[in-house]
């Protein structure tokens, strides 16, 4: 069989077969592992043997439509009748009503509308589906194996019997597969049920540890999900209404009418269910309450994956934006996601949830940049999407090593971590370097984002307040990782094997791809998004470069590398000089971080991070980033009427 | 391959006489302007030699390696900006430089370093979108990020953009840690924060530090040459005024707190650049 | 190599930072160590920059008498100060607690407890008293270099 066939057929099916094989053989731990490792490593490799294919479409053969065709639908019907079970189990009135409508509209649809709807739009594997495929395929692989150790750790400490890891990993196997699906098929129909199945494996992950906050929390998630399904399934309607068809990449070709107002309000209603599953203002709620999870479900399903997917969609379908309103009302709800979601994000403490609300302002820059959308923003976009997907991974896997460690997630508590796990806390600040400093990849997305959209004047002054605050909160937690008990030698601390396999290939192959980015974008990622009407960056010497700006990636590269070997020598000489505890008015003892106080007992000094919640805190902001999210939302629906 | 070097050598010249001498005359002019007579003008290299040779003093040993790397991020964002590379590049690498030093001063287990790294943090949240929006009007203005187009603007920027050359000599305030905005360093102010961000820095490491400052102002000073086209006194004049502006201002303001400061920059900076960039637009 | 040993000397010597600590004085030393500091004297004209901070100090500017309370203060911000550096007493109490040295609580002077090596005597001293220990202790970080 021919490679292409072959590798999309692997990528989709083989985590579904894993899921299966999950829930017969993982009853015993090794039967898991085999299973796990083996459809994660058969899915990498089939994912990186497409990559000299793109791009290419792939019908289906004629004989299977009809049976595509009823199991799409029967899927369809499961997952909705699988909603209204929850709804109607735990009495939740908003998921019963938007999963009936969903249900309704459907019906209808399929009965009515869309009864010669023609054949399946096939398969479309571009540049832009490969970039999602290989993202799922090895870093998702990477997440599932890291959680592995993790879950057997996990289950020990909360005292788990019978073991419900089987059903776990059976969910995390059959994500991979919907989000593959989702990326690969071009028929909004099938979208559709592969945007629905991630719902219900968010639902269903958030909910694994079957506490109270993790019910409630997946419930929010399911009931805000909703409200994106039901925007998916009107916008399709709307999008077959005013196209005819049901084929992606016809119904973007179609030519549109001036003032084609329809085929607008099928985007804006896409724009939403995007915004939805990304978690913008004022739907972020979800995504912070799915931070209960065990931590590789929110690096895989809550930064890397699964929350691309309002990305990976609307650069999808990006060419239908210039010039509208829509465009417009879409870089001022990201921009203004970017600024609310950072400033939140310096209010908070806890590491899990400053990793979240930094994807969500992560997310935020990657919709302004589309709704920018001239081809260096799209560029912008894609890069940021990347890099973010596996950093964000790595760092929430980090998070996760730690917190099975200190049993903390608070940053308070990593104080003085490289003295307790001085390898994890190195990558940890490797990935905060990589996050925020160039010449690393999601610096380069940010400054093409900000030099794209210096004409657009209220999103770049909220892309520069965000980014300052950017950098205030990774910067504190960097140096919270840093301070230590005197004398600490560097050694790699006892973790599981699969753990540092997950955590250093990320490290290391975030670092490769940052160098290498210039190439990456000269060799397809500048495609991605709409036809190049600008060639927008040409690599010269190692750096990308526009008309109006340079960054020059490899020769910064070797100087921050020279500038590492620098520092790391200092690092080493001074390893060696004479220690000396810190000022502390002459009052210190022998013991660091202590003083003689009043009648000569010793004091600890406690030194807490700014949080700033009198300005940043919750509380505080939420009522106004939520405020100025439904009015953006509604700037966004209703701009289309 | 040796031009090259010699290039760098002489921007390297270039930026530390740069900032010893406004380092050197800061002080001499603030010494009269309080009616004494000062040190001499050479004195930060005193200084500098000194702490370098000093006995090394390691409170937590990343902080040789957070002064180091903050030196080199210094450095490198100066030769960028003599190399006439892009603007926004050139501000990405300097804030390399200067997150590391609060890293560093973080490291130290002192609530003074701790204070201070934190008001730092604040100030460079204060500094850093001014010092984006004044990139972003000068690309406005001339449709470019690059150095060497923005060098080679025939016409005089500051008459387009006054107030963000405004906007640009208070993130000058901020960035050369002169009051009301030394909240980070307190070099006035010692018995509040003893030295605050540099607290912990001792010997060669604070001289790392102190020589990595030189390079950031002699960056930030540079900026101003960007307001005036080629060939003008105004190119020569510009950074010399708002030298002594911002000298003026420390001498005559108290201290502020980091709520007035935020409030001053996001509040008035931001205004100011905003009105400015619109009316460019 | 000599020319540069003096030149690191010359440095050593135009660049001393004070680290000025008051074991107890009645604070008639210090009020004229600070004055020194004043337009009047300006000490500043020699690079002296008065740090609140031993990690930064050269000098260490002691004043009062020493009692078991705050020796261990002073050891302390002795043994934060980077080599080279000097210690300066100054004042009656300093150098050898005063009228107070036989009170039940003095230990005595600076000397008891780190090694001086400038007294500076008086009560108090007069500013130009205290600007020539200084320079003396200057002479000897020049002179020495090695510290201890």
């Amino acid at each position: 069989m021919d490679v292409r066939v072959c590798g999309i057929l692997v990528v989709v099916l083989a985590p579904f077969a894993g899921a299966a094989l999950c829930g017969i053989l993982g009853r015993s731990p090794s039967g898991r592992r085999a299973v796990v490792l083996t459809t994660g490593g058969v899915v990498m490799l089939a994912a990186l043997s497409l990559l000299g294919e793109v791009p290419f479409r792939l019908e289906i053969p004629a004989v299977l439509h009809a049976p595509l065709e009823i199991a799409f639908f029967a899927a369809d019907a499961v997952l909705l009748a699988a909603f209204l079970y929850i709804g109607a189990k735990y009495r939740h009135a908003a998921i019963l009503v938007l999963s009936f409508l969903q249900a309704a509209g459907l019906l209808v649809f399929k009965g009515f509308l869309a009864r010669s709807a023609g054949p399946p739009g096939g398969v479309v594997c571009d540049a832009l589906a490969l970039l999602l495929v290989l993202i799922v395929s090895v870093v998702g692989s990477l997440i599932c194996f890291q959680a592995l150790p993790y879950m057997d750790n996990h289950e020990r400490h909360y005292r788990v019997s019978p073991s419900r890891q089987p059903r776990f990993f059976a969910i995390l196997l059959l994500f991979l597969g919907a989000m593959n699906g989702f990326v690969l098929f071009n028929d909004l129909g099938s979208l559709y049920v592969f945007f629905e199945l991630t719902t219900l494996c968010s639902f269903l992950l958030i909910g694994h540890d079957r506490t109270h906050v993790a019910v409630k929390n997946a419930l929010r998630a399911l009931w805000m999900n909703s409200v994106g399904g039901l925007a998916f399934a009107l916008g399709m309607i709307e999008a077959y209404r005013s196209a005819g068809t049901l084929d992606l990449a016809q119904a973007l070709a179609a030519p549109r009418l001036e003032g084609d107002a329809i085929y607008f309000v099928a985007l804006a209603l896409f724009g939403l269910a995007c915004l939805v599953k990304s978690a913008q203002f004022p739907f972020q709620g979800w995504l912070l309450g799915a931070m209960v999870a065990p931590t590789p479900v929110s690096a895989l399903l809550h930064s890397s994956t699964m929350v691309k997917i309002g990305v990976y969609f609307l650069l999808r379908l990006a060419p239908g934006f210039p010039g509208t309103f829509l465009g417009q009302a879409l870089a001022l709800a990201g921009a203004f996601g970017f600024l609310a979601a950072a400033a939140l994000a310096v209010g908070q403490s806890n590491g899990k949830k400053v990793l979240a609300y930094s994807t969500i302002s992560n997310l935020g820059l990657m919709f302004a940049c589309i709704g920018v959308n001239t081809g260096s923003a799209l560029l912008a976009a894609t890069l940021l999407l990347t890099f973010h997907a596996v950093l964000k991974a790595m760092l929430f896997l980090s998070v996760g090593a730690i917190e099975q460690h200190i049993e903390s997630r608070d940053i308070e508590d990593m104080r003085g971590l490289y003295a307790a796990m001085p390898l994890t806390a190195m990558i940890t600040l490797a990935g905060v370097v990589m996050m925020i400093f160039p010449p690393f990849g999601v610096l380069l997305g940010k400054w093409m984002a900000i030099e794209a959209a210096a004409r657009h004047l209220p999103a770049v002054v909220m892309i520069a307040l965000g980014s300052a605050l950017t950098v205030l909160y990774w910067a504190r937690w960097a140096g919270t990782l840093l301070s230590d008990p005197l004398g600490t030698r560097f050694h790699a601390e006892r973790q599981p094997l699969l753990t540092w396999l997950a955590l250093g290939s990320l490290c290391l192959g975030t670092a490769a791809l940052s160098v290498a980015a210039p190439w990456l974008v000269e060799g397809g990622m500048a495609s991605i998004g709409q036809p190049a009407d600008e060639t927008a960056y040409t690599v010269v010497r190692g750096g990308l470069e526009s008309a109006s700006g340079s960054f020059a990636v490899l020769p910064l590269s070797l100087a921050a590398a020279c500038g590492l070997l620098l520092s790391a020598l200092a690092l080493r000489r001074a390893s060696r000089a004479r220690p000396v505890p810190p000022y502390l008015s002459g009052l210190q003892t022998g013991e660091a971080a202590v003083f003689r106080g009043p009648m000569q007992q010793p004091v600890r000094v406690a030194a807490r991070n700014y949080y700033l919640d009198t300005l940043f805190g919750e509380e505080r902001l939420n009522p106004w980033v939520n405020f100025g999210g439904a009015i953006l939302l509604t700037l966004i629906l209703g701009g289309v009427l | 391959m040796t031009a090259g070097a010699l290039f760098v050598i002489v921007a390297l010249a270039a930026g530390l006489g740069i900032g010893v001498i406004s380092a050197g005359f800061d002080r001499i002019l603030t010494a009269r302007l309080q009616s004494r007579v000062g040190p001499p003008l050479l004195q930060p290299v005193y200084d500098v030699v000194k702490l370098a040779l000093k006995e090394p003093l390691i409170v937590n040993a990343w902080q040789a390696f957070c002064a180091c790397t903050t030196l080199a991020a210094a450095i490198l964002a100066w030769v960028l900006f003599f190399l006439q590379s892009d603007l926004l590049l050139v501000f990405f690498v300097q804030a390399v430089g200067a997150v590391f030093l609060v890293v560093g001063a973080l490291a130290a287990a002192s609530p003074y370093s701790h204070i201070g790294a934190h008001r730092e943090l604040l100030q460079m949240l204060a500094y850093e979108p001014l010092l984006i929006l004044v990139f972003i009007g000068m690309y406005l203005e001339t449709g470019s990020f690059r150095l060497e187009a923005l060098f080679a603007w025939p016409k005089p920027l500051l008459l387009r953009l006054p107030f963000l050359f405004l906007v640009l000599a208070f993130a000058l305030i901020v960035k050369m840690r002169k009051s009301p905005f030394d909240l980070s360093s307190c070099h006035h102010a010692h018995q509040e924060l003893v030295r605050g961000v540099l607290t912990d820095y001792s010997g060669p490491l604070l001289a790392l530090a102190e020589v990595a400052h030189w390079f950031e102002v002699a960056l930030i000073l540079g900026l101003f040459t960007l307001f005036w086209p080629d060939g003008g006194v105004g190119r020569f004049l510009l950074p010399v005024a708002a030298w002594l502006g911002v000298i003026a201002v420390d001498n005559l303001t108290s201290r502020a707190n980091w709520r007035w400061m935020l409030g001053c920059a996001w509040g008035l900076g931001l205004g100011l650049a905003i009105v400015n960039l619109v009316w460019i637009r | 190599m000599r020319a540069l040993r003096r030149f690191i000397d010359r440095m050593r010597a135009k660049s001393p930072w004070l680290l000025h600590f008051d074991c107890g004085s009645c604070n008639g030393c210090d009020i004229e160590i600070l004055a020194c500091l004043t337009p009047l004297y300006d000490v500043e004209r020699f690079g002296v920059v008065h740090q609140g901070n031993p990690l930064h100090a050269d000098l260490l500017v002691a004043s009062g008498t020493v009692n078991p309370r705050n020796r261990k203060v002073l050891e302390n911000l002795y043994a934060q100060m980077p080599a080279p550096k000097v210690v300066v007493a100054v004042g009656a109490c300093g150098l050898s607690g005063g009228v107070f040295r036989d009170a039940y609580n003095v230990v005595g002077g600076i000397d008891r407890v780190i090694p001086v090596d400038v007294y500076v005597p008086g009560c108090p001293p007069r500013p130009e008293a205290i600007i020539d220990g200084v320079v003396l202790g200057l002479q000897k970080i020049a002179r020495g270099g090695e510290g201890r």
